[in-house]
């Protein structure tokens, strides 16, 4: 169904991936491959499941993962734990970020930056180091200082948490990155400071999910796949045309499709 | 029980110079020796644990306690309960003043012998043992006054006991550390009495910490005048049983009391916090919040009550209870109790019980930080607030960083 196959191992493999809470299957078989380098958009009506398959790579302990396989540049995730995952280059960014009340978000960067640092086995910083980087980072997405010295996420609007994401993404360098609806609720101008500071952290070796609603986002960074989600399954894929088709016709269009299959 | 041995066999009548508290003290624990366990406050207390503090030897001396660093402040002048010699401090503007036995004995005769209500066993404890080196008396006046610290101590195999008295006078604003420390194998037992005169403020902290065998009886007894202004901020954790009982009399209403108070427990020990509101007067102000945090197979327990009279009109009144339960085998036992006659008061009170958010947790854990990383900056965050309310304290940080791990 992919074309774009470039021969090396891909990134990040899901396979037949079904998954469920306590009393609900949510995701019913999911196929994706997602080479380095690439963009994949998948798009579906709200309770198709997009943001379950995000929280299943990260590894949410409330979903149980009854049949299928997570592979993650060639070795299987599954029993990984979240922070593990998060570590060796797993990314999410939150549909809706978590509040965090007492909690320094300049302390909670820093440490969440040095596990991945040691991952990597590069210098972990300290206070100063991580100063100087966070400040460089906080050019990409127009971020004040004064934001570090707050709470996580605490009384930040709508746009400045999905910014705090993106701040997120680029100090951990994520060799994927699930960008949940990070396009949401933004307006026009936080939309382009979201895109460019993507397309910023974009590159060959990387791989982006971005899950969406919009072909705003899509203007902006212009996928290489397009996947559409109904029910728990993805029900089409095509490149960034299958994403205007759908702004033109509406996910009533797709029914159609889930029906048949 | 050594200490009830000790006191019930009369050991004490041989010391010379026996003061009318003390015998009027170690009399009434001949009658009854160990807490009434119909008490209420006492009921859920570990009887076990409680003997156990009173199996150590007591010991009339005092010991010179190592301070750490993260409870030492540069500024403040520090007194030691035991070792302070005979002290006058004086400047233009300001006076400490240690009061003398005479004065001393005079007030706790007023609270202990002359008072309507049964002294609490706790209280009886402490004076029937108390030597007069252990008692220390102060007065505080003036204006501009230096911020304190004052230090109580066990030492390792002992049974320690101190009494604090602390005059505030008139219009007087004093910001006071008070520091307990437990060696290893240890039982204090300490008694502080607080006068708050007309428009006086204290900013008053108590720290408590153990060494994880040691145990506590701390008794805190504050009549505060119309006007005054009492802030409690307070922590302990780290012994095996302690037993902190707060006393607040607003004796005649019109005054403003804060409390912030939180209790840690670890392992098998059993923490517990006693507070007392009394409002004898109109348009009394309270705000209370107490946290306690519950790990492992230990017992947090804690018991507020709030009593309005008919006099006390207008009363405005406000306690909450937080509690953190850090284990499926630890207990928090959390009991407010609102006593409430006169008619036209604001009072409410309220309890959560929740153990680390899991969402929280899994955005932290999601970012790479293990499940311990995540739940100590919680924790962090949940210590913080009060942390932060504690006066003279110069090193919170340290502090923290030391109380996590
Ligand atoms: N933790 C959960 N517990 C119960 N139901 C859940 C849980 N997570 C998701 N669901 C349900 O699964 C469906 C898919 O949710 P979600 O993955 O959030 O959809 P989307 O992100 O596509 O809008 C919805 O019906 C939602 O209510
Ligand atoms: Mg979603």
């Amino acid at each position: 169904m992919q074309e774009k196959m470039t021969g090396k191992e891909p990134l990040l493999e899901i396979k037949n991936i079904f998954a469920s809470t306590e009393d609900l299957t949510i995701l019913k078989g999911v196929d994706i491959t997602i080479q380095p380098g690439e963009i994949h958009a998948i798009m579906g009506r709200n309770g198709c499941g997009k943001s379950t398959l995000s929280k299943i790579i990260a590894g949410h302990p409330a979903y149980k993962i009854n049949q299928g396989s997570i592979t993650f540049k060639g070795k299987n995730i599954k029993s990984l734990e979240p922070e593990e995952r998060a570590k060796s280059g797993i990314f999410l960014g939150f549909q809706y970020p978590i509040e965090i009340p007492g909690v320094s978000n300049l302390e909670f960067l820093r440490v969440a930056t040095n596990a991945r640092r040691k991952f990597l086995k590069q210098q972990e910083l300290d206070t100063f180091e991580f100063e100087d980087l966070v400040k460089e980072k906080l050019e990409l997405v127009k971020m004040d200082y004064a934001f570090l010295n707050r709470s996580i996420n605490q009384g930040f609007s709508g746009g400045e948490k999905k910014r705090n994401e993106i701040l997120q993404m680029a100090l951990l360098n994520p060799e994927i990155a699930i960008l949940d609806e990070t396009d949401s609720g933004l307006d026009i101008d936080a939309l382009r400071i979201v895109a460019s500071g993507i397309k910023k952290i974009a590159n060959k070796e990387n791989g982006i999910i971005l899950i969406t609603h919009y072909q705003r986002l899509l203007d902006e960074i212009k996928p290489d796949f397009v996947h559409v989600m109904a029910n728990g399954q993805i029900i089409k894929t095509g490149d960034c045309k299958l994403a205007l088709e759908l702004e033109k016709n509406g996910y009533e269009w797709t029914d159609q499709l889930s029906q048949d299959s | 029980m050594k200490i009830i041995d000790y006191i019930t066999e009369e050991k004490i009548n041989l010391s010379t110079n026996l003061s009318k508290i003390q015998n009027f003290c170690a009399s009434k624990l001949r009658e009854t020796p160990l807490p009434k366990s119909q008490s209420e406050t006492w009921r859920i207390s570990n009887k076990q644990k409680l003997s156990s503090l009173l199996e150590y030897q007591y010991d009339l001396n005092s010991y010179q306690p190592n301070i750490p660093s993260y409870l030492t402040s540069k500024k403040a002048i520090k007194i030691n309960v035991g070792n302070a010699n005979q002290f006058n401090l004086k400047e233009n503007d300001w006076q400490i003043k240690e009061l003398n036995t005479k004065e001393i004995n005079f007030l706790i005769e007023e609270k202990i012998i002359n008072n309507n209500s049964e002294p609490t066993w706790t209280n009886l404890l402490n004076h029937s043992l108390v030597s007069e080196e252990n008692l220390l008396g102060i007065k505080i006046s003036g204006e501009n006054i230096p911020p304190l610290q004052i230090f109580c101590n066990s030492k390792i195999n002992h049974f320690n006991a101190k009494t604090l008295i602390l005059l505030i006078d008139e219009k007087t604003t004093v910001d006071l550390l008070q520091v307990n420390l437990g060696d290893k194998n240890s039982s204090l037992s300490l008694t502080t009495y607080v006068w708050l005169e007309k428009e006086a403020s204290l900013n008053h902290g108590v720290i408590s910490l153990g060494n994880g065998t040691s145990n506590l009886l701390n008794s805190l007894d504050v009549v505060q005048k119309i006007g005054s202004n009492y802030k409690l901020s307070t922590i302990q954790m780290q012994y095996d049983f302690a037993r902190f009982e707060v006393n607040i009399n607003q004796s005649e209403g019109g005054g403003h009391t804060t409390i912030r108070g939180m209790q840690v427990s670890n392992d098998n020990e059993q923490i517990g916090t006693y507070t007392k509101v009394v409002f004898n007067g109109p348009k009394g102000y309270l705000d209370q919040l107490n946290k306690s945090l519950a790990n492992d197979k230990s017992h947090s327990i804690f018991d507020g009550s709030i009593i309005v009279p008919k006099n006390a009109q207008k009363t405005d009144a406000a306690q909450l209870s937080r509690n953190l339960l850090l284990s499926n085998t630890a207990k928090i036992d959390t009991k407010p109790q609102l006593e409430i006659i006169a008619d036209d008061v604001k009072c409410k009170h309220g309890a959560t019980i929740t153990q680390l958010n899991e969402d929280e947790l899994f955005y932290m854990r999601s970012r790479g930080l293990t499940f311990a990383e995540a739940s100590k900056l919680q924790l962090k965050s949940y210590y913080k607030e009060i942390i932060d309310s504690i006066p003279v304290l110069e090193e919170g940080l340290e502090l923290l960083n030391h109380l996590i791990n």
